[in-house]
């Protein structure tokens, strides 16, 4: 135990003290806190610009009805606030040169009500200026329609802007709600796991180039070694997760009343307390299964560079795993019956059973089930791979076959 | 303390690795294991550290079977390695503490073989900036720390230059003389003559030869002469293919027979005009490889 101890603290120590980890923690960190105060900055430096109209682009209207200027006037720039609307009789004609010269960002020119020409500079994919430009004129054709007809302005402007209200009301999860943080989420475990169970891989692989691991396999038990590099490199993990999502809590709620407006964001910072909680089992148990099998590649291996070839079915699965669940995720059904398989595959059930439960109404006999089989494997796992590390770690040459690894674990 | 290895035998799959290897060595002597590359040594010291279980067979200390946690043991691998990219004392305290010292222990015993070694300007850097010969007393360093029992160094000297070889004789003098049990494995048989009372040689899984050195010197099969002469070539005529010429210009006779040493002797004096005579006594390498050129091949197993 005290040997264990030892290893792991060295190895942590190792994580803690390396620039790299350090630097990526703190440029996360750094990048989270620059993102969750962009609004706070930006409400400060721009708000006394944004009074002003001259910081808006321009939008010129060009009336060449027979109706008036001023019914064009209100509705337009209320229809685009993001733009300074100025409008024109047909004698402007040298708007094009305006436009040309970027002293206006577009124009319309409006030849009846039901008729316009759209013009600027450079006609974008996302330009939906003309969508809203439809829908303002349909609006005024039919007021106008209406007030022809007898009725009063009040009442044609009611019947066309009438609000209807709706409650959508969700008996399990919403997934309008939940999408965005259970993405986050997955996304997190899948990063650090890789990254992490990668890192462990190369870690004993270094030992063993280094001839370092000669030393180590006489000064300490192969399964002290590597139960305390795995669970290092889960501290290690743990660490960065807690200093990225902890930093972004805190800063979003420093910052909170200028993300009040932004549904996706707000939703990512409205986890359930227990989802959280899920989420640290399925990291702790899923890293472990994947970092105990990183760990005794890394042992089979001799050199670095044969890490990645050795790796790599591994990777795949993992990789196999996280497409399944978010395809899944995407088309909103997350309970098909390939989530519903991984749920219970231990190399899957991390990332699939947890987004299960986050997205669906999973039933709590399914859920300790696949904890239940995932600790067992983990377990299993951890006493294969211990088996494998300590045969590889003395073998160098080419890495040996997976039958003949299986073999003499087998012993 | 008396260690001893007793009839080992192990296997990796279906190639038979060590065949019965048994040797001892006390307290305050230095035992050479010694044998050509893949001979088992490896295998039989890391069977010894507890690294693998042997098939079969005992490793005892004094009788019984040796605890692990009371007997500490020091190993200096052949194939030298440690953090390039960590700082000394760093990776000395890791494994002084990983042989059982407390951090505050292991402080001050890296601290003193650092200065024993006229190492301790470089504590703090990185090991990759040191040299190959400096990089070596820092392994040492890690053999030497948790102060053990049993000290195990595999090819110490290879790669150190003459002062760095000097130091490093007498740390080892000074650990021998402290009572621990020091077994060396080395190629450089010079070396092995100079610290070692007893050595073992083994071949092919099996030790082929194992006693003192002086006694296997001595037992060694005295039917060879050696002759010194002014006319070299009336002996090589006289003597035929029993006599050749070494190259520091004496010859060396093969007799029909040890029995024959006197007659022979007798002969030579009588007949012709010889500066000295005397049986041939042969080096260890002499006796190494006599015993190891046959690698693949089984030798009698032999003990003194």
């Amino acid at each position: 135990m005290k040997q264990f101890k030892t290893i792991l603290s060295f190895e942590l120590l190792n994580y803690l003290k390396n620039k790299v980890f350090v630097g990526v923690t703190v440029f996360l960190v750094v990048v989270i806190a620059a993102i969750m105060c962009f609004p706070s900055f930006a409400d400060n430096i721009f708000s006394e610009e944004s009074d002003k109209n001259e910081s808006l682009p321009v939008m010129i209207i060009i009336n060449e009805t027979n109706n008036e200027s001023s019914i064009f006037e209100e509705p337009f720039s209320y229809a685009f606030t993001n733009y300074n609307v100025k409008l024109y009789d047909d004698s402007y004609d040298t708007f094009e040169d305006e436009i040309a010269v970027g002293n206006a960002e577009c124009a319309f020119v409006i030849k009846s009500l039901t008729d316009y020409d759209y013009y600027v500079n450079n006609y974008t994919l996302y330009d939906t200026n003309t969508e809203i430009a439809d829908q303002v004129l349909r609006s005024i054709y039919q007021t106008n329609s209406m007030i022809e007809s007898g009725i009063s302005i009040e009442d044609a402007s009611n019947i066309i802007n009438v609000q209807i209200n709706h409650t959508a009301h969700s008996l399990g999860k919403d997934q309008t709600q939940n999408f965005f943080y259970t993405y986050v989420m997955i996304f997190a475990l899948y990063m650090v796991i890789v990254l992490y169970g990668q890192l462990v891989a190369t870690n004993v692989a270094t030992e063993k180039s280094s001839r370092a691991m000669e030393l180590l396999i006489t000064s300490a038990k192969p399964v002290n070694m590597m139960f305390g590099k795995v669970i290092a490199s889960c501290l290690a993990g743990f660490i960065q997760l807690i200093a990225v999502f902890g930093s972004a809590f805190v800063f979003y709620n420093i910052n909170k009343r200028y993300w009040e407006d932004n549904f996706i964001i707000k939703s990512i910072f409205d986890i359930p307390l227990n989802l959280l909680l899920y989420m640290l089992l399925f990291f702790v148990l899923g890293f472990l299964i994947y970092a105990f099998l990183y760990s005794a590649i890394g042992s089979t291996a001799s050199k670095v560079e044969d890490i990645n070839t050795s790796s790599m079915p591994l990777t795949i699965v993992f990789v196999a795993a996280f497409l399944v669940v978010i395809t899944s995720m995407s088309s909103g059904s997350v309970d098909n019956p390939l989530m519903i398989a991984c749920s219970y595959i231990p190399f899957t059930s991390p990332i699939a059973m947890f987004t299960r439960i986050a997205m669906s109404s999973v039933p709590v006999y399914e859920i300790v089930i696949s904890v239940a089989i995932l600790i067992v494997s983990v377990f299993a796992i951890g006493i294969v791979s211990a088996k494998i590390y300590r045969l590889g770690v003395l073998l160098y040459g080419t890495p040996p076959k997976f039958s003949a690894i299986f073999k003499a674990i087998k012993k | 303390m008396e260690l001893e290895v007793k009839n080992i035998f192990k296997n990796f799959g279906n190639k038979e690795v060590l065949k019965g290897i048994s040797f001892s060595a006390e307290s305050g002597e230095a035992f050479g294991l010694l044998g050509r590359n893949g001979a088992g040594k490896t295998t039989s010291i890391r069977i010894l550290m507890d690294v693998f279980p042997a098939d079969s067979g005992e490793i005892l200390i004094d009788g019984k079977p040796i605890d692990y946690s009371k007997i500490r043991i020091g190993y200096l691998p052949e194939e030298r390695g440690l953090y390039p990219k960590k700082k000394i004392v760093d990776q000395l305290v890791y494994f002084a503490m990983l042989n059982g010292l407390s951090k505050r222990n292991a402080v001050k015993s890296v601290d003193n073989w650092l200065n024993r070694l006229q190492m301790s300007e470089y504590r703090n850097k990185r090991l990759d900036t040191l040299s190959k010969g400096n990089q070596q007393k820092i392994q040492l360093v890690t053999a030497l720390a948790h102060n053990p029992q049993i000290i195990i160094l595999d090819e110490p000297f290879s790669g150190l230059d003459p002062v760095n070889a000097m130091t490093l004789k007498e740390v080892v003098k000074e650990e021998i003389d402290k009572g621990k049990i020091v077994l060396f494995s080395s190629h450089q048989m010079n070396y092995i003559e100079e610290f070692c009372d007893k050595i073992a040689i083994i071949n092919n899984g099996k030790i082929a030869i194992q006693g003192s050195i002086k006694e296997i010197k001595r037992n060694y099969t005295r039917d060879r002469l050696v002759v010194s002469t002014e006319y070299p070539q009336k002996m090589i005529q006289h003597f035929g293919s029993r006599c050749m010429a070494d190259k520091n210009g004496e010859l060396t006779i093969k007799l029909k027979s040890a029995d024959d040493k006197n007659k022979t002797m007798k002969e030579i004096i009588e007949n012709f005009d010889v500066d000295t005579i005397k049986v041939f006594e042969p080096s260890l390498n002499d006796i190494f490889v006599e015993y190891t050129k046959n690698g693949g091949q089984e030798i009698k197993n032999e003990t003194i």
